[in-house]
C-alpha cells in the first residue's frame, strides 16, 4: 500500500488544494527616496496595485512643539501630502527605493517611523546612469543600518517584479 | 506569488518551452562517472529537460548520450548488447555507434548504404571532476567546458553524489537560495553533523536567528548575503552564490569541504539534486568521505542499488515524532537533504506559487525568478546568451567571513568570492 506521503505527492492530490485565499490585501508604502527614484517610481504607481500606495518625496517642517524635532511629510504621486509617521502606522511593511549614488539619507527618518510601529523595512537600489561601484557602495552604506532586506538591482523593472510577488 | 502563467513558464523545461531553451544553453550533470565505470558497461536509460536518453561508453571508453529508442521499431536501447564500438538493439540487430550514426542494419546490404541514412539524435558527453556532463543545445552554440571549482581540483579533493527529488527542478532549487530556512529546519544539525559541526562561525548563526540580507546581482547570477551579529563592531556574513540557472553554493563553515547544489529537471515533476563536497587546497579525509558516503552533511542514505533516498515519500521519509518533539530535529526528519526534500516534495509535483505569501526576506527567490524570466525572455527574442553559460561566472566561491558594519560585502568579500587555485576558502 502506499504510504500517505506518496498519496499526498501525486498531481492529482494537489489540485485538491482547498480554494479559499489564504491571505488578505497588504498595504505597502513604496517611497521613493530621492528625484531618480521618484521619476521612476510614477509610471509605476499608475498600475493596477492592490494595497499599494506610491510616494515620490519627502519633506520636513519644524514641529509646533519646540524640541520635538521634525515633522515628516510624505507626497503622494497626485501631490497630497501625508503624515509619513500615521503612513507607516497604517502600513504592513515599508519599501524605500533609491538610485545608485543619490542622496538616500532620508531613509533614516523613516526607519525612526517604522521601529516605532515595528514595521519591516525593505530597501531596493536601482540603477542610475552613469553610477559606478563606489556609488554602489555609498547607497548599500546609507541604507544598510535600516533595511532587513536590502537588494541591489540591475534594472527597474525589478521594482514592479518585486511589489507584484510581493502582492503589494 | 507568481501568476499561473508565470508560474508555468518558470516550471515547464521540455523542448520547446522557453525554460527548456534556457537550460539548453549550458553544460549540466546528466550521470556520475560511476555509473560508466568502463568501455562496454551496460547503458544507462536517463531522462533529462524531459527527453529520454541513453548513455554508453563504448569499446574504446568513448561516451555517447543518444536517443533511447531505436529507430527500427522503437524499442528502448537499454536492452541493447554495447559491443564492438557501438550499442546493438537485441530486435533485429541494428547497431549505433556514441553520435547515434547507425552503423549497421543487418536486414540491408552493407553496399546499400542503408545504415548512413538513419542516425539517432545524440547530445555530447564529457567527463569532468567525475561527473558526465552534457549540453543539448545547438550544436553550433555549445559553450567552452565547465569550470566550477568542484569538478577542477584533484579528484581526490572532490565528491559528487545525486538524488533523486520528486518535485520540480524550480522548489527545489529555490530550496538552495532560501537562506532564511536555514535558522528553522536545520537548526539540530550544526552543532551535530560531523561534516558542519566545530565551526568557530556556528555560534554566530545559533545566537542570531534573524539575519538581515543582502542580494546582488552578478556577472554569472546572485550573490545573496546573509549578516548576523558577531563581535564589536563586525557582522558575521555567510554569501550564498546562485549561477544560473541552477547551481547553488551554501557557504562554509571552518575548515570542512565546501559544499552545494545543481538542480537538474528530469522532467517537470522530477529532478536531480545533485550535491557535491571538495576542499580547494587538501585531499578529502577518510573520515570525511565516509561521512559523505554514510549520507552526512548534504548527502543522504540510499535505497541500495538506487539513487533514491532511503528516506522517501513511501516510508514517510521516517518521520520520527518524538525527535522533533524533543528538538533532536526541527521537523523530525533526519539529514538536511531529507529535511529538505520532505518538505519539497510535499509541495506537490509543481508547487503551485500563485497561492505563496512571500516576504521581504524572500527577495532572493523573487531575484532568481526575475532573472530566470528575463534571461528566458531575452533569449527568445534577441538570441543572447544567458548569464552562467561563460565559465568565468563558475568560478565564484561561497564565503562565510567577518566584516566591519560599514563594508560592502560584495567589496570586501571580493577576494573571497573568486575561486582561485591553491587558495583555501574564506571561512570562519
Ligand atoms: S513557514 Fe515557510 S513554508 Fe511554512
Ligand atoms: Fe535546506
Amino acid at each position: 500500500m502506499l504510504s500517505e506521503s506518496a498519496r499526498m505527492t501525486t498531481a492529482r492530490e494537489a489540485s485538491y488544494r482547498i480554494q479559499y485565499p489564504n491571505s488578505r490585501e497588504r498595504a505597502v508604502k513604496v517611497i521613493a527616496l530621492d528625484p531618480v527614484a521618484a521619476t521612476v517610481l510614477e509610471p509605476i504607481s499608475k498600475g493596477a496595485w492592490h494595497g499599494a500606495a506610491f510616494f515620490t518625496s519627502l519633506n520636513f517642517a519644524a514641529t509646533a512643539t519646540p524640541g520635538q524635532g521634525l515633522d515628516a511629510w510624505l507626497k503622494d504621486v497626485t501631490g497630497h501630502a501625508m503624515n509619513l509617521i500615521s503612513e507607516v502606522a497604517a502600513s504592513d511593511f515599508v519599501v524605500v527605493i533609491t538610485s545608485v549614488g543619490e542622496d538616500a539619507r532620508a531613509v533614516s527618518v523613516i526607519a525612526d517611523a517604522c521601529k516605532l510601529h515595528n514595521k519591516t523595512l525593505v530597501g531596493l537600489i536601482v540603477p542610475r546612469e552613469g553610477a559606478t561601484d563606489a556609488d554602489v557602495t555609498a547607497s548599500l552604506a546609507d541604507l544598510r543600518p535600516y533595511a532587513r532586506m536590502l537588494v541591489v538591482a540591475s534594472g527597474a523593472d525589478y521594482i514592479e517584479a518585486m511589489l507584484t510577488a510581493l502582492r503589494a | 506569488m507568481l501568476r499561473k502563467e508565470q508560474n508555468d513558464y518558470l516550471t515547464q523545461t521540455g523542448p520547446g518551452t522557453p525554460l527548456g531553451n534556457l537550460f539548453r544553453c549550458y553544460w549540466m550533470p546528466a550521470l556520475l562517472a560511476e555509473e560508466l565505470p568502463e568501455p562496454d558497461c551496460p547503458p544507462v536509460r536517463l531522462k533529462l529537460l524531459s527527453e529520454r536518453l541513453l548513455a554508453f561508453r563504448d569499446s574504446e571508453g568513448k561516451l555517447g548520450l543518444i536517443d533511447e529508442f531505436c529507430a527500427h521499431r522503437g524499442v528502448s536501447l537499454w536492452f541493447g548488447r554495447n559491443e564492438e564500438c557501438g550499442i546493438r538493439c537485441p530486435y533485429h540487430g541494428w547497431k549505433f555507434d556514441v553520435s547515434g550514426q547507425c552503423v549497421e542494419v543487418p536486414s540491408e546490404p552493407v553496399e546499400s548504404g542503408y545504415a548512413k541514412k538513419i542516425k539517432l539524435k545524440s547530445y555530447p558527453l564529457i567527463e569532468k571532476g567525475g561527473v558526465l556532463w552534457t549540453y543539448m543545445g545547438p550544436p553550433e552554440k555549445q559553450p567552452p567546458e565547465p569550470e566550477f571549482e568542484f569538478c577542477t581540483v584533484p579528484l581526490n579533493q572532490t565528491f559528487m553524489t545525486k538524488r533523486l527529488q520528486e518535485s520540480n527542478w524550480l522548489q527545489a532549487m529555490e530550496g538552495g537560495i532560501d537562506s532564511s530556512h536555514v535558522s528553522w529546519l536545520h537548526r539540530g544539525d550544526l552543532s551535530n553533523d560531523p561534516l558542519f559541526k566545530g565551526a568557530a562561525g556556528n555560534k554566530y548563526n545559533m545566537k542570531d536567528l534573524s539575519p538581515v540580507f543582502e542580494v546582488v546581482e552578478n556577472d554569472g547570477g546572485l550573490l545573496i548575503g546573509a549578516r548576523r551579529n558577531a563581535e564589536d563592531d563586525q557582522y558575521y556574513w555567510r554569501i550564498t552564490p546562485w549561477v544560473m540557472p541552477c547551481y547553488t553554493g551554501v557557504p562554509p563553515r571552518g575548515d570542512h569541504p565546501i559544499h552545494g547544489h545543481f538542480w537538474v529537471p528530469i522532467d517537470d515533476e522530477s529532478c536531480w539534486a545533485w550535491s557535491y563536497d571538495y576542499h580547494p587546497t587538501r585531499p578529502l579525509t577518510e573520515a570525511e568521505v565516509s561521512a559523505m558516503r554514510d549520507g552526512k552533511g548534504i548527502h543522504v542514505k540510499y535505497v541500495p542499488g538506487t539513487y533514491i533516498p532511503a528516506a522517501n515519500k513511501n516510508n514517510d521519509y521516517l518521520m520520527n515524532r518524538a525527535a522533533q518533539k524533543a528538538g533532536k530535529t526541527f521537523s523530525g526528519i533526519e539529514g538536511i537533504g531529507m529535511q529538505d526534500a520532505s518538505l519539497q516534495e510535499s509541495m506537490g509535483p509543481i508547487c503551485d506559487r500563485t497561492k505563496e505569501n512571500l516576504v521581504g526576506t524572500d527577495n532572493g527567490i523573487i531575484m532568481a525568478r526575475h532573472r530566470l524570466m528575463r534571461a528566458a525572455r531575452a533569449l527568445a527574442e534577441k538570441g543572447t546568451i544567458p548569464p552562467g553559460v561563460d565559465p568565468e561566472h563558475h568560478k565564484v566561491r561561497q564565503a562565510a567571513l567577518l566584516l566591519k558594519h560599514d563594508v560592502q560585502f560584495k567589496e570586501g568579500a571580493k577576494e573571497a568570492l573568486k575561486a582561485k587555485k591553491g587558495v583555501r576558502q574564506t571561512s570562519v
